[in-house]
């Protein structure tokens, strides 16, 4: 363990910061604009490959591998529901660490390249709205892109989500992260958590890099409730889980946010640890070599990992059940929408089972906290829930949903000195209308 | 005048037989249709009432060819087709399948001013009940378009049961309906021409969408060969005012037999409006969810009840 002498304060990346990178990049980018025109110029007719330069923030003592990060809210995980969590917990003032194992926030959405979240309407109207939403939304937007038309009645639920641009999406959830205030640690994980009289002490670790965190709250988005299970909290877990999605492009370009990509079923996928995520993406990467080899077409678009639809749940202070859920049970604690037909798949595919007219189920506070639990609060498809509710709460829209309730009650949490459940109800509600979030049964 | 009778006999039957012969393809070829299927019942009445004339007429011939071998020949041939089409073994099934009718269907509409009430009993252990309940705006004396047809899993119209009353009136009071079923007749046309092949397949969506199933035959969802397996299938009705100035409304209801159901209410989905025409300049229409246009439609029908008794 690093003693706390040697323990060096990082400063994280503000929005100040953040605009200073991009203004050097937009100076770099008119300066090579003028470099490449006379080249052009000068060399007509020749291929030339040209190269925009900019220049990464200088890292504060980065040939120190032991940091400390004194904070309110860490948030532990920066797919579909952890970077909404930070920018929420961020822009309520929080002070806000966001852990991510991989080199991007956004998750399935980005790095799973199931860019085309949903659903945040229901029955012609939108039910899911807040930070995720905006995200989604500034990412159509400069992109060009075109928004399904939520008036019409959709034949299949899919064509009512929204096609993204997946790398920009990325590039605005660290934005937004920087312009919240929240800092960004890419490539590190949780290496031990431990409680503490006024919250937690979480040991994570990256190549080159140990940091330690105190925190007051924890948001674990990690998918599959990886902190949930390292504080020995019980989980429930299929003997059998639904297969991955392993997505690539096959013989033609691929338009991000705009056409549908190839797709495959990695049968056995398992994101439980990094050992199950590896054989997972090892097989779907050898199933697209197969089929290079045998359609003998170009590989023009992969995406560096499968998307995971399930592994663990936790046990919450209340479990969703797929009645609960197809019934459209208003919960007392209701703090997000979800929409989604039940959407269990199998090793023949899948049937979804719409919901009935009308139905818009809603999520509890109580399924995010893991039962008999402190200071702690999840976000994402490790909702507590039965399987078949699983299969539709496990969707982008309502993890965001989730995602930005767990930042909001965490961060009030936090500044009241107390645990999220203790949170009173009216003011998470509050926060979250602030926020833009639509709260169940408000008009 | 003995003679004249015999011709007048023999002529009648030739003219009744020829109306028993394309009614009874016409029967088998299209869609249940009282008009056909009630000519061809009446004309088969008459067509027995002149045959028993044409036998008094012959019974010299007839009673000398009954001492005949042919006597016997006749007979079995006959008593073993009439066992075949019994029996109904597969080839003979194939051929049923061919026909549009589903063999024995009836139907029955009836607009009451308790509202609309449509069975449809397409064999005897499958029976259909559809109870449209009159809403506030229902008028029994100016009742409205109604159209009632099965969509499969993929959203292909594959059996029209009930067109409206007044056919070029009602194809544009219920726009959905008519493109639904315009499609299908299109559909079918270019199958003819092209072959199975043109029909569409159905592909597993990896990511989220539903394994389609696309069979154009009403036969496969309502009486499947594999009861073990059956396709479930939506039964939708467009429904349409005359005169209130606003669109027509279209209600659903998914009939899945694998988990059969005695009752089920069917849900507004929402109003047809045209779309752009898709790439290939195919007229498209949508269903929109409902808006502040409407008012008085929306209190048409109070409620709409599917009974199925199987």
């Amino acid at each position: 363990m690093p003693s706390k002498s040697n323990l060096l304060l990082p400063q994280p990346i503000t929005a100040e910061r953040y605009n200073s990178m991009t203004n050097t990049q937009h100076d770099n980018g008119r300066r090579n604009f003028l470099q490449k025109s006379v080249l052009g110029t000068a060399a007509a007719g020749l291929a030339i490959a040209s190269t925009t330069h900019t220049t990464a923030q200088t890292v504060q003592d980065a040939s120190e591998p032991e940091i400390m990060n004194e904070i309110d809210v860490l948030v532990i995980g920066g797919g579909t529901a952890g970077h909404v969590a930070a920018i929420q917990a961020g822009r309520a003032g929080a002070k806000t660490l966001i852990v991510e194992r991989n080199s991007q926030l956004g998750g399935t959405t980005t790095t799973g390249g199931v860019s085309f979240p949903g659903l945040f309407d229901a029955w012609g109207k939108q039910i899911i709205a807040g930070i995720g939403w905006e995200l989604v939304k500034e990412s159509v937007e400069l992109d060009n892109g075109k928004f399904p038309n939520f008036a019409k009645v959709p034949q299949r639920h899919w064509q009512n989500q929204v096609f993204t641009n997946q790398f920009l999406y990325a590039i605005l959830a660290e934005e937004k992260c920087a312009q919240a205030g929240v800092e960004i640690a890419f490539y590190e994980f949780p290496q031990t958590v431990e409680q503490t009289s006024d919250g937690w002490q979480v040991d994570c670790v990256g190549f080159g890099t140990r940091r330690r965190v105190r925190c007051k709250q924890i948001i674990d988005c990690t998918g599959g409730a990886e902190v949930v299970g390292m504080l020995g909290m019980p989980r429930l877990r299929e003997e059998e889980r639904q297969p991955g999605s392993f997505l690539f492009m096959l013989g033609k370009e691929h338009q991000p946010g705009r056409n549908q990509i190839h797709r495959l079923y990695v049968h056995g996928a398992d994101s439980t640890n990094s050992r199950t995520a590896t054989e997972a993406n090892l097989t779907g990467r050898k199933s697209v070599l197969a089929r290079v080899r045998k359609e003998k077409k170009r590989l023009m678009h992969m995406q560096p990992e499968t998307g995971f639809r399930e592994s663990y749940r936790i046990e919450g202070e209340t479990l969703i059940t797929v009645n609960d859920y197809t019934s459209g049970r208003l919960f007392e604690d209701a703090i997000s929408y979800a929409f989604y037909p039940v959407d269990l798949h199998t090793k023949t595919g899948v049937r979804p089972k719409p919901l009935k007219p009308g139905k818009v189920p809603t999520i509890p506070l109580r399924a995010l906290i893991p039962k008999s639990s402190k200071n702690i609060i999840v976000a994402g498809r490790c909702v507590s829930s039965d399987r078949l509710a699983n299969s539709g709460l496990r969707v982008q829209a309502s993890c965001m949903g989730m995602g930005q309730a767990a930042g909001a009650a965490a961060t009030l949490a936090a500044k009241m000195g107390t645990t999220p459940l203790e949170v009173p109800l009216t003011k998470i509600h509050a926060l979250l209308r602030e926020h833009g979030q639509i709260i169940p049964g408000k008009a | 005048m003995k003679k004249r009778n015999r011709s007048f006999v023999s002529l009648l039957i030739a003219l009744s037989f020829v109306v028993l012969a394309v009614t009874g393809v016409l029967a088998f070829a299209l869609p249940f249709s009282l008009q056909i299927v009630g000519l061809h019942a009446l004309m088969g009445f008459v067509f027995i009432g002149i045959i028993a004339l044409h036998v008094v007429n012959n019974y010299h011939h007839l009673s000398r060819y009954m001492k005949t071998r042919v006597l016997w020949a006749t007979i079995v041939i006959t008593v073993g087709l009439t066992g075949l089409f019994l029996w109904q073994p597969a080839p003979i099934r194939s051929f049923l399948k061919l026909s549009q009718n589903l063999g024995p269907a009836t139907d029955r509409f009836e607009v009451q001013k308790e509202g609309l009430i449509y069975q449809y009993r397409p064999s005897p252990t499958y029976q259909m009940a559809l109870n449209l309940r009159a809403g506030e705006t229902f008028d029994v004396t100016t009742p409205p378009h109604v159209a009632i047809w099965l969509e499969n899993a993929s959203f292909y119209h594959i059996k029209t049961l009930r067109e409206p009353d007044d056919l070029t009136a009602g194809r544009a009071a219920l726009p959905y309906w008519d493109f639904k079923r315009r499609g299908w007749e299109a559909a079918k046309r270019q199958m003819e021409t092209e072959g199975l092949d043109s029909k569409p397949t159905p592909e597993v969506d990896g990511v989220s969408g539903a394994t389609q199933n696309s069979s154009f035959d009403p036969a496969d969802y309502i009486l499947p060969a594999d009861p073990d397996n059956p396709m479930p299938y939506r039964l939708l009705v467009e429904i349409d005012q005359p005169n209130d100035g606003q669109p027509s409304l279209v209600y659903s209801v998914e009939i899945d037999n694998s988990i059969p159901r005695s009752f089920q209410l069917l849900d507004m989905v929402g109003f047809p409006k045209q779309e752009a025409n898709d790439a290939d300049g195919k007229e498209v229409w949508a269903l929109y969810f409902v808006d502040d246009q409407f008012n008085s439609a929306l209190e048409l029908v109070d409620s709409g009840l599917l009974t199925i008794d199987r």
